[in-house]
């Protein structure tokens, strides 16, 4: 009878063409969601929207305070504020986007239960929101960058036209961390408890990726034969989150050791691409099951 | 459950002015809902259903565990890896048409709400299908909006939640305004509401969207009676553009004045599914029967659904088996 009176089943997946189509139909909400998340967030404190921009400068201070003045680990830099502050800035992106995405479907089971939409919505307003309270952080990161080459004892840090790149990297990462929370939020829907091991994973990942220090130094001098070394630092080089504290690194400072990469801006690509194709179709093979226990 | 589910759980008191009234027809068209055997199991992460609870058929352990076990391990499993189900709707069936306007009674925690988001199409059914034409809408454009904001700011959030594009939530967004009544509260965050006016702006932002399927859960408990009165007019407006209006309450006179078909549902089966006079008569006696003994003719369904909870199972076994007998 339902075919009869020409109904459709609810519940059922649509194709993937569908799906893209009717999601990019939503942009707006997404877009409203996002901004209106981004600005919800610290609208109840006194200094409000203040805190977008203190935040991670507090983060950071912490890092340059303890990893840069007192442990001294990034010494044969020329300028390891500057190296700690723009690492710490890039990695809190990817590492919200982790985090929010892996929330993005379980922390709205109420809203998914009561509104229908395609559910890629949601991380990707969360990786958006995200990315609304970067922008003003990142101009204080180039104020910052630029200060501390005052800092006498440390490299003079100048405006070059290698700036101007700076977008485009910021571009390449929101697509990757895009990818990423589609992962995480379908990991997360399905099992619960992987949200506990984030947090830690999360830790790993910024000290093996040279977030505060170079990693370089550390493989050298490693108790393992030559042939090791050389495929632990060719993976933890070119690994995504390394690669994109790299461009955003060559963009930005003028560290003899970082220079301005072709082949990691590829890389930077490539991997982009790959993450947000594979993340998104992974999250819409789970579509019809998000909002339920 | 959470905050946004709990203000939707007011009890719908008798009105007198809704006592005499009577839905108004609508015209009947085609079928635009198929609900063909509809099961929905929840799955609860996170607790154990009990051996007591198990014995009832509602809730039981998800997975069976070999039952030598030592007692430690018993008690320290209660706080780790539990997994329940709860068999919240077992094989339900009906037809809806256009034009009709539905009323889903049943006691609190018969399944009402659950049944409603599975045929809105938010709960995936665990067998059985659901086969809709048009977009149905849950009014529950609530789990959307930002308290931190303006209610200017969550009318376009909602809207755009809804469906809408940005340029039609501006257009209504006058007529959300009026029809809420909040006037110039409209720029303040919504955290500064009464609870009143927050339900009114929700109802309003979310009828905006004229759905062809609009689905009611006990919203319009909190408003005054002016408000109600508007209510009750966007849901006709919808029924007469060959909508069909969902209505879930546990209160009979609501879904009375509202509705033209009632069903009722108890422990997640359909007991009865016909015109509101008929099935409104037999809940009428089964909430009658649950009252505690010695307190004839308590004033309105409040306190009859309110006590069906604490009274035994004796009582509400005889309701329901003397309703599915006719």
């Amino acid at each position: 009878m339902a075919e009869q009176y020409g109904l459709r089943p609810l519940n059922v997946r649509p194709p993937l063409g569908e799906y893209i189509r009717d999601l990019m139909g939503r942009w707006s909400f997404i877009r409203v969601l996002a901004t209106s998340t981004a600005y919800a967030r610290n609208q109840t404190n006194y200094l409000g929207q203040l805190w977008a921009v203190l935040n991670p400068i507090l983060n950071a201070a912490v890092y340059v305070l303890i990893f840069g003045i007192l442990l001294g680990v990034t010494r044969d830099m020329g300028n390891s504020i500057a190296f700690i502050v723009v690492g710490v800035f890039t990695y809190r992106f990817i590492e919200s986007s982790v985090t929010g995405g892996a929330k993005s479907i379980s922390g709205k089971t109420q809203l998914l239960r009561s509104l229908h939409f395609p559910r890629a919505v949601m991380p990707i307003s969360t990786v958006l929101s995200l990315l609304a309270t970067l922008i003003p952080a990142l101009a204080v990161m180039c104020v910052m960058v630029l200060l501390s080459g005052y800092i006498p004892g440390y490299q003079t840090m100048k405006v070059t036209w290698w700036w101007l790149l700076l977008p485009a990297a910021v571009v390449l990462l929101w697509i990757f961390n895009t990818g990423l929370a589609f992962m995480m939020a379908r990991a997360v829907a399905t099992t619960p408890d992987l949200d506990n091991i984030i947090g830690f994973v999360m830790r790993v990942v910024m000290y093996g990726s040279g977030v505060i220090f170079p990693l370089a130094g550390y493989i050298e001098r490693m108790g393992v034969s030559d042939t090791v070394k050389g495929i632990l630092g060719a993976v933890l080089e070119h690994q995504p989150v390394a690669v994109y504290l790299y461009l955003v690194r060559s963009c930005l400072t003028q560290e003899e050791s970082i220079p301005q990469s072709g082949l990691m801006w590829a890389l930077g690509a490539v991997w982009a691409v790959l993450f947000f194709v594979i993340g998104f179709v992974v999250f819409w093979r789970g579509e019809e099951r998000y909002g339920r226990d | 459950m959470t905050e946004a589910d709990a203000h939707m759980d007011f009890d719908l008191e008798l009105e007198p002015d809704d006592l005499d009234e009577e839905a108004p027809e609508a015209p009947i068209g085609d079928p635009c809902l198929v609900v063909d055997d509809l099961h929905v199991v929840y799955r609860v992460v996170g607790s154990r259903a009990r051996k007591e609870a198990e014995k009832g058929a509602e809730v039981r352990e998800a997975q069976t565990k070999p039952s030598f076990v030592k007692r430690l391990v018993t008690a320290s499993r209660q706080h780790t890896g539990g997994v329940s189900e709860v068999h919240a709707v077992r094989g339900i069936s009906f037809t809806v048409r256009h034009g009709e306007s539905v009323g889903i009674v049943g006691i609190n925690g018969s399944g009402k709400s659950t049944l409603l988001r599975a045929i809105a199409g938010l709960m995936p059914p665990s067998s059985g299908s659901v086969h809709v034409s048009g977009e149905p809408s849950l009014l529950g454009v609530n789990a959307a909006l930002m308290p931190q904001l303006t209610g200017e700011r969550n009318i376009m959030i909602g809207g755009l939640a809804l469906g809408l594009t940005p340029k039609q939530v501006e257009e209504r967004f006058d007529e959300v305004v009026e029809f809420a009544g909040i006037g110039d509260f409209v720029y303040l965050p919504m955290r500064t509401y009464s609870s009143g006016m927050a339900a009114r702006l929700r109802f309003a932002i979310s009828s905006s969207a004229s759905p062809d399927i609009l689905m009611i859960d006990e919203a319009l408990a909190t408003g005054d009676a002016a408000f109600k009165a508007r209510s009750k007019a966007r849901i006709e407006d919808v029924r007469q553009n060959a909508g069909t209006v969902f209505l879930v309450s546990h209160s009979i006179s609501t879904v009375e004045a509202m509705c033209t078909r009632v069903l009722w549902v108890h422990q997640g089966k359909l007991v009865m599914d016909g015109p509101t006079h008929e099935v409104a008569e037999r809940y009428k006696d089964y909430v009658r029967s649950l009252r505690p003994v010695g307190r004839k003719g308590g004033k309105g369904g409040k306190g009859g659904g309110r006590a069906g909870g604490r009274n035994g199972k004796g009582a509400r076994k005889v309701g329901v088996g003397g309703a599915t007998g006719s």
